[in-house]
């Protein structure tokens, strides 16, 4: 499958206000400067791969996301060819029906695209995974964020409004990557533990901006656990009546260190939260009206308490970040579930 | 100079919406609730509504996750036994 070649433009200059101006007119753009996709940009971008294969079509425009179209976007958000092969492996995940981009883009909720950077590419196309990587100063996670959202907006319709409802909207909805610091994680990488083995890949998790997991003080797993299990129970957020939700925890590699010297796996951690993470039946039968909960937890008494995912493996734990005792839980948009595809770099 | 548009082009359809039905006296009228708060309640009204001023009866009501499509054996019972349905509330 291939798509018709992209139209070409006149603009009158080299010139990322000029074409902000030309955007504008077409209901392009996500409000910041982009760079203009010229022939020769998006040629160097392509590297020699074939422009006109189909990697996916995203709904609701049902746009056909080809190399070309998807390196135009690469380009536009400012993007080096190096990261091409993240941003087109993302766009292969964002197709995966599990991840449901339909409801991800027409709903009502804040839900953003979090992109997860594993393996080699990490570090040979320069994204951060140390400190400040969920925020500003490194091009490669801003730029393939960014580019994921404009392909969104511009391929898949997702435009505030006619193809994404999101009531408040959120500043995840800019640029949302980081990469996983994999040199500092006690239990290797994220994407092998899955059994996505390859040197490279990305993760595609539909969810919610960082909720902050503040632990300065433990020397031990179970506090600064229990600091993650509230953080993940808070009433406001989306998974809270849908137990199929998936919570991702990105420990700093501090806190990932006092887990592991005690012994703990991922599999100890997610274990633990699932049984911490909980709340009274009572209470979330009395905030929602409408659940959406495996079978096992319609059954549940008043007087129980349940878990705020209906199984430990929906709890996925990496590390993230740099010095400091910071961790952060990224709850999912409920229906949806993330996709980890390699990267061929 | 040139420069690309962003958009590309768009693929078929993957389902397209039927005709309007003309004249709904003696129609079979469905509802797909989404589950939605209060969707169920505004969809049986509206039904109620137009089977009082049309003459239409109301058939099939099924219901569906909001975020999710409708099973194929719920849009199969759907086309089987009404002629129009009613659906689509968002929050």
């Amino acid at each position: 499958m291939t798509g018709d070649a992209p139209l070409l433009l006149d603009l009158t200059e080299d010139d990322p206000c000029a074409l902000m101006q030309l955007y504008d007119e077409h209901g392009w753009g996500d409000g910041l400067p982009m760079v203009p996709p010229t022939p020769e940009r998006v040629e160097a971008m392509l590297a020699g791969t074939d422009p006109d294969e189909t990697i996916a079509v995203l709904p609701p425009r049902s746009g056909i996301a080809t190399r070309r179209v998807i390196a135009i976007n690469a380009v536009l958000a400012g993007c080096e060819a190096a990261q091409l092969p993240v941003v087109v492996a993302a766009v292969r995940a964002l197709a995966g029906s599990e991840l449901n981009l339909r409801g991800v883009n027409a709903t009502t909720h804040c839900v953003a695209p979090l992109l997860i950077v594993h393996g080699d590419i990490a570090q040979s196309a320069g994204y951060n995974s140390g400190l400040g990587a969920f925020g500003p100063g490194n091009r490669a996670n801003a730029s393939t964020g960014r580019a994921i959202r404009l392909i969104l907006m511009h391929v898949g319709g997702a435009r505030p409004g006619p193809g994404d409802a999101s009531t408040q909207g959120g500043p995840a909805k800019y640029s949302y990557c980081v990469a996983e610091n994999t040199a500092q994680s006690p239990w290797g990488g994220y994407a092998a533990s899955i059994g996505v083995e390859a040197a490279s890949a990305v993760t595609v998790h539909c969810g919610e901006a960082p909720h902050n997991v503040h632990d300065m003080e433990s020397a031990n797993p179970a506090p600064i656990l229990d600091k993650v299990a509230s953080a993940m129970t808070s009433l406001g957020q989306n998974n809270a009546p849908i137990s199929s939700g998936e919570y991702f925890v990105a420990l700093c590699p501090e806190h990932a260190a006092v887990c592991a010297s005690a012994g703990w796996t991922r599999g100890h951690i997610s274990s633990y939260l699932f049984n911490r993470a909980t709340l009274p039946v009572a209470e979330l039968r009395r905030a929602f009206g409408l659940r959406a909960w495996a079978p096992w937890q319609q059954a549940l008494a008043d007087e129980d308490r349940v878990s705020m995912t209906e199984h430990p493996d929906n709890i996925k734990i990496l590390v993230v970040g740099g010095a400091g005792k910071h961790s952060s839980v990224i709850p999912s948009w409920g229906m949806t579930k993330s996709v980890t595809v390699p990267v061929d770099a | 100079m040139k420069v690309y548009a962003p958009d590309g082009a768009v693929g078929s359809p993957t389902a397209a919406l039927a005709p309007s039905v003309p004249v709904l006296t003696g129609k079979r009228i469905g509802i797909l609730d989404n589950t939605k708060p209060n969707a169920g309640a505004l969809l049986e009204r509206l039904a109620q509504r137009l089977v009082s001023r049309t003459g239409a009866v109301l058939g099939l009501v099924e219901t569906k996750n909001a975020a999710l499509a409708a099973p194929d054996e719920v849009i199969a019972r759907l086309q089987s036994e009404v002629d129009l349905v009613l659906t689509g509330s968002a929050d």
